[in-house]
């Protein structure tokens, strides 16, 4: 799908930043077959809501994922972890500016003790290489805190608190960049909800990144396959919901792709812990989600591919050009469209 | 079976004193640990840590000023990658401020400002970047350690008095935000006890009429555990919850 989307709409910082709560960003409700679309603040989610109805969300805390390291000449080498392999090995993107680089045996110097070993490239997908750090586990999580700073992009200017990038909900942490749909959720809202008879549930999916700061590379929507994990309780919760004739929301893609990829060919889903390389696009047919509170994404982005299994492309794309109009804001602090 | 198996607590400033005595108890009850402090403490954090693991309770460290907020959001994160959830949260570091203890007149803002920011502003940060991952559940034990210097007007505990006091609405403050959530957010004071900063404070003062801190502790496990489900929102005086119960003297 192709729009132009103006530099004013990007949204450079969190909503509280701009002076108003994270729950009262703009929300715009596209109904998925037919109907006007509702302009309105997220606060008043509830009222296209009804008791029943589940919202699932990714509990996934964000890490500080952007380190800055030297190799052995002395260059300045910015690693962007993508997905962890393991205890001590990361998938990252190894950049100079936004020319990729990266070599075989490069050694890394991160400062505080820290140093990694560059192996190889994925085969798969051969932008990123996997970085072999000198320790694991908590004493590694522990200097990518201290080392470390959010995954950002052009539209926001310096870096900014790492606790600024996390959900309410947020658990267990290994995503790269936020799962931002759930951003906009206060406890305010959420607790509202549940007393309107809304179900909360969760999956844990840790996220990659979403570009690989080649235009060309991006263009070709690589496929990342990633870990996720959706709990008994979780699997049983969608299962009741449809049971019971309730909706399954989903905040953010990433719940899409983990409930998709759990889903039975009943279309009821089980508790699963693995690893996904699911590509929802316009023409898959989904078997368990039935609703999808997304961010707005950019021109291109493959999530508008996932999207458009929600709605038709056409459809979609009429929206964005509303949403233009309107001065919604995009990108992970910005606005918010519920596909219901 | 202790009343704390299979739960998860986190004791902020458990290097030595009330914090590590309530870690240990903790952990004599069959609770996994993450133990703080400030870096400064580092060796006597570790000997917390030592004399947990002789007691068999799964523990991590974390070197961490919890006045500051990237600090805070580090030991937040390690404590959920380690365990995958946090149960129970003690705000138990805390800072005297400058000594001898000087008058509200005398007090340097710098160290006015550092005391709110440890004894206040730190549980704040630290319950929040917490307690959603115990919303998400539907359940939760918070539990701040205050002091009689927040009900009292005691000359020369000006910083510490006010963050105390502070520290009791934030207290009852989050207790009504969470009503009903499963989420409770109680106060202990737990009375004087000898403890480095009870003898930084007075130290002309008789140690020996003073409580050891780990004749304090059963408060503390009484609210961490499933008995108190339904206790939010209350201050509790350690030596009176001993009394009453006479567990220990």
């Amino acid at each position: 799908m192709r729009f132009y989307l103006p530099p004013e709409l990007e949204a450079h910082q969190p909503a509280e930043l701009r002076g108003v709560r994270r729950d009262q960003v703009r929300l715009m409700v596209l109904p998925r077959l037919q109907g006007p679309m509702v302009h309105t603040q997220f606060d008043a989610l509830g009222e296209f809501l009804c008791p029943g109805d589940l919202l699932v969300v990714n509990t996934s805390r964000t890490l500080p994922a952007l380190l800055r390291a030297h190799d052995e000449e002395g260059k300045p080498v910015e690693v962007r972890l993508a997905q962890r392999r393991s205890d001590e090995v990361w998938d990252a993107l190894l950049l100079d500016g936004r020319a990729h680089i990266g070599q075989a045996g490069m050694r890394l110097d991160f400062g505080q003790g820290l140093t990694a070993t560059v192996e190889d490239r994925r085969p798969d997908l051969p932008f990123l290489w996997q970085v072999h750090f000198d320790r694991c586990c908590i004493p590694l999580l522990d200097l990518i805190y201290r080392l470390g700073e959010p995954v950002r992009y052009g539209y926001v200017e310096k870096p900014l608190p790492i606790d600024l990038y996390q959900t309410v909900y947020a658990g267990e942490p290994g995503s790269v960049e936020m799962p931002s749909a759930g951003r906009p959720f206060s406890w305010q809202v959420l607790l509202k909800l549940k007393n309107q008879g809304v179900g909360l549930a969760s999956i844990l999916l840790h996220t990659g990144l979403s570009s690989t700061r080649d235009d060309q590379i991006d263009l070709t929507h690589p496929v990342y396959d990633e870990q996720y994990f959706v709990p008994e309780a979780t699997a049983r919760a969608v299962n009741d919901t449809h049971a019971h004739g309730g909706r399954v929301i989903a905040v953010g893609t990433t719940v899409v792709r983990s409930l998709e990829s759990a889903a039975q060919a009943d279309g009821s889903v089980k508790a699963v812990r693995g690893l996904t390389r699911l590509h929802i696009t316009p023409d898959y047919r989904l078997k368990v989600v039935d609703a999808l509170l997304t961010g707005m994404h950019e021109p291109y982005a493959s999530h508008l591919d996932l999207l458009s299994a929600f709605v038709a492309p056409a459809r979609l794309q009429a929206a964005y050009l509303e949403a233009i109009q309107r001065g919604y804001l995009w990108h992970e602090f910005g606005d918010v469209n519920l596909i219901i | 079976m202790g009343s704390l198996n299979g739960k998860v607590c986190l004791v902020s400033g458990a290097s030595r004193g009330l914090g590590r005595a309530i870690a240990l108890e903790f952990g004599r009850q069959g609770a996994s640990l993450v133990i703080n402090s400030r870096p400064s403490s580092a060796k006597e954090l570790a000997e917390t840590e030592r004399q947990l693991n002789r007691l068999g309770a799964p523990v991590l460290s974390v070197l961490a000023d919890v006045s500051q907020r990237a600090d805070v959001e580090r030991l937040a994160g390690e404590a959920l990658m380690r365990f995958g959830s946090v149960d129970v949260l003690v705000n138990n570091a805390s800072a005297l401020g400058p000594t001898p203890m000087p008058y509200l007149v005398d007090y340097p803002i710098e160290d006015f400002n550092a005391v709110l920011q440890t004894n206040l502003a730190a549980p704040f940060m630290l319950t929040r970047a917490l307690v959603g991952q115990m919303l998400a559940k539907g359940s939760g034990s918070i539990i701040n350690v205050t002091s009689d210097a927040g009900v009292v007007g005691y000359p020369t505990w000006g910083a510490y008095g006010v963050s105390k006091a502070a520290l009791d609405q934030l207290t009852r403050t989050w207790a009504a935000e969470l009503a009903g959530s499963g989420v409770r957010v109680n106060s202990v004071d737990p009375g004087d006890m000898d403890t480095a900063m009870k003898r930084a404070s007075e130290p002309d003062g008789d140690a020996s009429a003073w409580a050891k801190p780990e004749t304090r502790t059963a408060v503390f496990v009484f609210l961490a555990a499933d008995a108190s489900a339904g206790v939010s929102g209350e201050r509790l005086l350690a030596a009176q919850f001993v009394a009453e119960k006479g567990e220990r003297s």
